[in-house]
């Protein structure tokens, strides 16, 4: 047998080798398979065939179809070429809720400072027309972001007189705790068609522990249902984050998404920015979080084959990088990076930051990733020598403990993270949990994928539309 | 070969553009032949493009390969359009030639949002196909062929036809399509028709439909799972699982098209594709719903 290899990954998963490419096509196969493709003593001919049609191997040196191939990856690849597509604008620290877990650092909502200008929301719009995407999404945070209401106005009807010329496809995200959905709040969301993303934990008695308040639950069921009279439910959806109590709880959060009609859930780990820091193991909890989301995660199918719907939106995230052809646009899972590639953040303080955790981190008075003043020009910021230096280690294909991973093609690269839990840029994979979280969850995905393939199919393919 | 007059009431108006093929796949139901015809037909088709009914909702271009007029075929589809701007034109080919990128823009130029092409793609893997399509490196041009194809934004029939060399990957064949043909317009999986090359070489070619089932129905399930157009065509409703009837097209030509006296008892007879009258065989396996 006379082939040549090309460049694939691979690593044992349960009673498999599983075989992953550049541009994440993936077989599978018996254990001992990898050292036969090696060796060239492939056993099983229709193996060969495959592992010769999806470019694992090659029969020439240089596979004739490799403009194909390059083809394939420029389009795993296309969020570069379209830019920063997703901009975050921090409206305020000021916040009317305490959670325990807050990673922004809020503020007190009566507290007088800690607001953005109205020259810093102009020069923020003009920034993020300067990105090249045809689709730009504006999304709202803080701290509250609907406690500015006229600043939350003025940054569209800035963007819309903008838009009169640039003709790109909008998108209005308000990231709201929905406890101030007010009358004047839901009609500037009506009129220009915001999406409302809410956080809800889960039961009454969890949400309200989390949140720090007694009422918390109540008011924001109240917001949710305002929001979905007045918007359509359809202009709703909810993300939860685990805290170290709701750990214990996955099959009632779940339940408690399912009760209040609720068609998707992000079963969101904590990360260690903000209050969050406090939390006391990191190990233990990350650990914890993935018994976790196994757990919330078969529910979730359960309620599937009961006939809901019910979408696990981190699994059909991995499932469409794993299935699919198409490029995905979470920015926590790009590589290179979806710091600044995908995302930039306008914080209230007048400068622009590299993600949303690098603005949490600012409040602890570390500005390793604080990129400049807004009042400085596009091309200064986003060229500038500090985002140029963290460019050398954005990229997962290219740092150890990455480069050689079965399943880099599926993951990410987050400087921000290793930054604030390691301690350097590059940082370390085989004690970061942020690896060890991923690692264990596309695994498990791809267990799911492998050894459940009928029974799940006719699920995932409702998740990956 | 004689051409039959286009017909407003027949679901086949075909232009046949040559006899000769750059492939010799090996169940052909119409064996190509070297002879100088390009010319010969090339006039005859003026001819019937400006007698034909204005009207015609679809033309059809096929041969041989109809790509080996070279620039004629693009003279052809712009007197087509000119003369039947509403109909639409599907041209039969191996897409070989449109592995050259100029070839695929100047059909772009020519038939432009009229046009598809349909393309036989029987493997996953370069060297089943060339085998199948009597010709080494055939694979690797078809391929860049349907890329081009797919730049210039023409819509493409991916065409699986099922046979005793191939049936055994047909699902590998839907993931290879999902992956790395996924611009497809549809992808149609087709029976053979008994005749030409796939009867007098049966014993090689022939498989007996009722024996791929299972490997087709996971092949079209996989399709559309992530979405893609997917069709069968040519297999009768009795040989398919129910769920998959909803995928099937009553694709056979009306002049070639007959049922036989145990499909007369069937209530499922209108819906059914029914058997080439053609073939010198019927499938076996069959049975009125």
């Amino acid at each position: 047998m006379k082939y040549y290899l090309l460049p694939f990954k691979f690593t044992r998963i349960g009673d498999h080798e599983v075989f992953v490419n550049e541009v994440g096509d993936m077989l599978h196969a018996p254990i001992g398979t990898a050292e036969q493709i090696v060796n060239r003593t492939i056993e099983d001919p229709e193996l060969y065939k495959s592992l010769v049609a999806n470019f694992f191997i090659s029969e020439i040196r240089i596979p004739a179809l490799l403009d194909v191939y390059a083809e394939r990856l420029a389009e795993k690849k296309r969020f570069l070429d379209d830019y920063t597509a997703l901009h975050i604008f921090v409206l305020t620290l000021r916040c009317n809720q305490n959670c325990i877990y807050c990673q922004a650092s809020s503020r007190d909502e009566h507290c007088a400072a800690s607001s953005m200008s109205r020259e810093n929301m102009r020069l923020a719009v003009q920034h993020m027309f300067k990105s090249r995407s045809q689709y730009l999404t504006m999304e709202f945070q803080g701290g509250e972001p609907s406690l500015e209401h006229d600043l939350f106005l003025y940054g569209i009807e800035l963007a819309e007189e903008i838009n009169q010329t640039e003709h790109r496809h909008l998108t209005y995200v308000l990231c709201t705790n929905s406890i101030n959905l007010t009358d004047e709040v839901m009609a500037t969301c009506k009129q220009y068609n915001v999406l409302i993303s809410t956080s809800l934990d889960g039961p009454s008695w969890l949400h309200n522990q989390n949140r720090g308040k007694q009422d918390s639950y109540e008011k924001v069921v109240k917001g949710i249902t305002k929001a979905r009279e007045i918007l359509g439910a359809d202009r709703v959806s909810a993300l939860m984050t685990a805290s170290e109590l709701s750990l214990n709880y996955p099959i009632e959060i779940v339940d408690e998404y399912h009760k209040l009609g609720f068609t998707s859930i992000f079963l969101r780990a904590l990360n260690p920015y903000g209050k969050a820091t406090d939390n006391a193991d990191w190990e233990a909890y990350t650990n914890r979080f993935i018994e976790f989301y196994k757990q919330a995660f078969e529910h979730i199918i359960e309620l599937n084959k009961q006939g809901h719907v019910m979408i696990e939106e981190y699994a059909a995230i991995i499932l469409r990088k794993l299935l699919t052809p198409w490029c995905t646009g979470f920015v926590d899972l790009q590589s290179p990076a979806g710091i600044v590639n995908s995302v930039l953040i306008y914080n209230y303080d007048g400068y622009m930051y590299a993600s949303d955790e690098s603005r949490m981190l600012a409040e602890e008075n570390d500005f390793t990733f604080q990129i400049g003043k807004l009042s400085e020009s596009y091309e200064n910021l986003v060229y500038s020598p500090k985002v140029k230096e963290w460019s050398k280690v954005w990229n997962n294909e290219a740092i150890a403990g990455c480069s050689d991973c079965a399943l880099q093609a599926y993951c990410g690269a987050d400087p921000v993270r290793n930054h604030s839990t390691q301690g350097d840029l590059y940082g370390f994979r085989p004690t970061s949990l942020f690896c060890k979280k991923n690692k264990a969850i596309i695994e498990y995905i791809i267990s799911c994928v492998i050894d459940r393939y009928d029974e799940l199919m006719p699920i995932f393919r409702n998740w990956i539309r | 070969m004689k051409q039959r007059p286009l017909d407003i009431h027949s679901n086949d108006n075909t232009l046949f553009t040559t006899e000769q093929c750059n492939n010799h796949c090996i169940m052909c139901c119409q064996p190509p032949r070297k002879i100088d015809d390009i010319d010969h037909y090339y006039q005859q088709n003026i001819k019937r493009v400006l007698s034909a009914p204005k009207d015609l909702p679809l033309i059809a271009l096929t041969g041989g390969e109809p790509t080996l007029m070279g620039d004629k075929l693009f003279s052809l589809i712009r007197l087509i359009r000119e003369q039947l701007p509403n109909t639409e034109i599907h041209i039969l080919s191996n897409g070989r030639k449109f592995a050259d990128p100029e070839y695929a823009k100047a059909l772009k130029l020519a038939g432009d949002n009229k046009v598809m092409v349909g393309v036989p793609l029987h493997s996953d893997y370069e060297k089943d196909h060339d085998i199948i399509a009597g010709s080494k490196g055939a694979y690797n041009e078809t391929i860049l062929g349907l890329y081009n194809l797919a730049m210039q934004g023409i819509a493409i029939e991916l065409r699986i036809v099922m046979n005793k060399l191939n049936y055994m990957r047909l699902p590998q064949m839907a993931t290879f399509i999902h992956k790395n043909l996924s611009f497809v317009t549809w992808t149609a999986f087709m029976g053979m028709e008994r005749v030409g090359f796939a009867d007098t070489k049966s014993t090689h070619i022939w498989i007996e439909p009722i024996e791929y089932i299972p490997q087709l129905c996971q092949a079209v399930q996989l399709l559309d799972d992530f979405r893609h157009e997917v069709v069968i065509f040519n297999i009768p409703l009795c040989l398919l699982p129910e769920q998959y009837h909803p995928f099937a097209e009553k694709s056979i030509s009306d002049w070639k098209n007959k049922y036989t006296d145990c499909c007369e008892q069937c209530r499922l007879k209108e819906q059914c594709c029914g058997f080439f009258a053609t073939s010198t065989q019927l499938y076996t396996g069959i049975k009125p719903y």
